[in-house]
């Protein structure tokens, strides 16, 4: 996979976390998996189809989750409800707008599907002939995984 | 016996959400997200202004503006959306009511979409995500505040 394409996605997850969460935001080290890549409890997933196919996850614990759309909400939410899916599916929006934008800057065309949110325990995601690169985000709520696989159209 | 006049007045601002009368100004909310929903509805809420119904799709939006006119300030409205998009319930709005106020809540990298909003006469837009003081600026200046 092109290392190009997730740049957008890093800088974006960073820029957004920093201003819906406030706090520091550490980026912590990029890593690659061909196989199956363990899911940690939510993910929010978007599809990409044009110039370039694949998904991005956004994927973190329940505690987490719940950490983070709790803060992005000013509240203290109790349980995982509409509420709080609609506020992660949300978070996956933003980061994924500003990501796409600038991808469309550097000359990639493409559409997004809308967010799909996924929990549960013990989950894994495969991809076909398509490799993941991982880069956790370490926020004062917790870690969220930026789960990239992206390739050029064949 | 303390009394309020003890106090020293810390604001004299009006809430900006309030008419001349003392009346809040009505607002529709259009948006498919319950959270950007709440998050629009609190900021506005809090500067006095009244969120008076909400709707999760531009057709809904339609349906809940055509009930509410005239007695309605603004609409807030969000672009991509399902069932119908921000962009066509604007144009059905407008062609109902060519003073409505409609201002667009946008994501990030939806200039062009922007833009023909502006141009079918969406009276401004906000790009997400939200500030409060970015919200109530662009909706108060939309207002004439």
């Amino acid at each position: 996979m092109r290392v190009e394409y997730i740049n957008p996605f890093v800088e974006a997850a960073y820029n957004i976390l920093t201003e819906v969460l406030g706090g520091d935001i550490k980026r912590g080290e990029l890593y690659l998996k061909s196989a199956s890549v363990p899911v940690m409890g939510v993910a929010a997933l978007v599809g990409l189809a044009g110039d370039v196919e694949g998904r991005v996850i956004f994927d973190m614990d329940m505690a987490t989750a719940m950490k983070i759309a709790s803060q992005m909400n000013q509240e203290d939410l109790k349980q995982f409800d509409e509420l709080a899916k609609a506020t992660i599916t949300e978070l996956a929006n933003l980061i994924t707008a500003q990501a796409v934008t600038k991808l469309h800057d550097l000359g990639f065309r493409f559409d997004l599907t809308p967010p799909a949110l996924f929990t549960g325990e013990n989950m894994e995601i495969s991809d076909h002939d398509v490799e993941a690169l991982i880069v956790p985000m370490e926020t004062s709520q917790g870690r969220v995984e930026v789960n990239v696989a992206i390739r050029d159209r064949m | 016996m303390i009394s309020k006049q003890d106090f020293p007045a810390i604001n004299e601002r009006a809430p900006e959400g309030v008419k001349a009368d003392g009346s809040p100004f009505k607002v529709l909310v259009v948006d498919d997200s319950m959270f950007v929903a709440k998050q629009i509805g609190q900021i506005l809420t809090s500067e006095g202004y009244e969120v008076v119904s909400t709707a999760s799709d531009g057709l809904e939006g339609v349906e809940k503006y055509k009930e509410l006119c005239p007695n309605l300030d603004l609409v807030t409205m969000d672009i991509t959306m399902p069932k119908m998009d921000g962009i066509t319930a604007l144009e059905q709005i407008m062609a109902f009511d060519k003073n409505a106020k409609v201002v667009m809540i946008s994501a990030l990298g939806k200039e062009e979409l922007v833009k023909k909003a502006l141009l079918l006469g969406a009276k401004n837009y906000i790009v997400k995500p939200l500030d409060r003081k970015k919200v109530l600026e662009r909706i108060s200046s939309v207002l004439g505040k």
